[in-house]
């Protein structure tokens, strides 16, 4: 049962922190219910946009880890083109999913009924959210997998379930900011 | 695998499991607004789904990460899926309490409402968590298999396709729950 130990022992605490975090996500939004309702576009893609930061963080992670795993990174925050090829790669994909992502949600919000305002504003804070979220989890995955690979951590175990918590958490506040500086 | 993937091999593999993905949250989001609007304790429930969506991250995706390194570096065998899988159930069962305790916490100090009793707020994640596992490790488990199999890097495809089928998953399993205990 070593692999077992490890992993729960690897996990727990993280959990811990994660499921704060969660709960933390569900009191900003009802906290903030009426800045949500009055653009209830953000409410019906707020799941999926929640997905995609953690889908893409997660992907990023599991690369990293077995880079390591592998050698073909060495555990060093330094440039090389295998990074610049996972960055380069993640951005297209993120890029490409909000496209289909805002598309499909303005589709279903106008199919059903809903009143959408500055609809081009809306889509900027969707995108400044998500990018921004991006880049500064990618300098933040790089340099905390390195860390706990040469601690001889798995940084599967640790970081999936803390960044896709942190980007549950930081989406919906950062389209909060965004939406009470914009509009 | 891993080392050679080009950016190119990366969004051609990550980019159709993202649409899937994006689609499901959809559907998702849509299901739990129209479920959740016709139960009297709304305001309660509301609080804790954020949290169990999240479980997605916090042991699915830990658990898909896992099988597919261990399938990549050759170390998967039937001993390590089993103590994944059990560790995966173990550290569910303490995500789902603490998520009770603390809605309990948030119901008893921020909303007090108290629609829902002490325990329900306990048994309801608990219940809803091992349903929805219960579906997502095979699941994954299979789709590793399959991607991996195919010369696919798991990595890039099993991750975005189990948040959709998590996600959609968690909320039909949350409803049933809600349906078994009687949830007003």
């Amino acid at each position: 049962m070593d692999y077992f130990k490890k992993i729960f022992k690897e996990s727990i605490i993280i959990i811990i922190i994660s499921s704060l975090m969660g709960l933390l996500s569900g009191t900003i939004l009802s906290m903030n219910e009426k800045i949500i309702y009055a653009i209830p576009i953000i409410l019906l893609i707020l799941p999926s946009l929640n997905s995609l930061t953690g889908d893409i963080c997660t992907v990023l992670t599991s690369r990293l880890t077995t880079h390591l795993y592998i050698g073909s990174i060495p555990p060093k925050v330094q440039k090389s083109e295998r990074l610049l090829q996972d960055f380069i790669g993640l951005l297209i994909t993120i890029l490409l999913s909000l496209l289909v992502l805002i598309i499909l949600g303005f589709m279903i919000g106008i199919s059903t009924g809903f009143n959408i305002i500055n609809p081009f504003l809306i889509i900027l804070i969707i995108i400044l959210t998500t990018l921004s979220l991006f880049f500064c989890l990618f300098i933040f995955l790089l340099i905390s997998s390195i860390y706990l690979f040469k601690k001889g951590k798995d940084p599967n175990n640790t970081l999936i379930p803390f960044v896709t918590s942190l980007a549950d958490f930081l989406t919906p506040l950062l389209l909060i900011i965004f939406i009470i500086i914009f509009i | 695998m891993e080392s050679q993937d080009t950016k190119g091999r990366i969004v051609k593999e990550t980019f159709p499991s993202e649409i899937v993905s994006i689609i499901g949250d959809i559907l998702a989001g849509v299901i739990l607004t129209l479920i959740l609007l016709n139960f009297k304790s709304f305001i309660i429930l509301i609080l804790i789904i954020p949290a169990l969506l999240s479980l997605r991250g916090n042991l699915s995706g830990p658990f898909i990460a896992r099988t597919s390194k261990d399938l990549i570096i050759g170390e998967f065998d039937k001993r390590s899926w089993i103590e994944n899988v059990l560790s995966t159930y173990a550290l569910s069962i303490v995500t789902a309490i603490l998520i009770g305790i603390f809605s309990i916490m948030l119901d008893l100090f921020l909303i007090k409402k108290k629609i829902l009793s002490m325990e329900m707020l306990i048994i309801i994640p608990i219940i809803a968590i091992l349903l929805t596992l219960s579906i997502s490790i095979p699941t994954s488990t299979f789709l590793n298999y399959l991607a991996f199999r195919f010369g696919l890097n798991p990595n890039n495809i099993v991750n975005p396709i189990m948040t959709a089928v998590d996600d959609f998953f968690t909320v039909i399993c949350f409803y049933f729950t809600l349906l078994m205990l009687g949830v007003p």
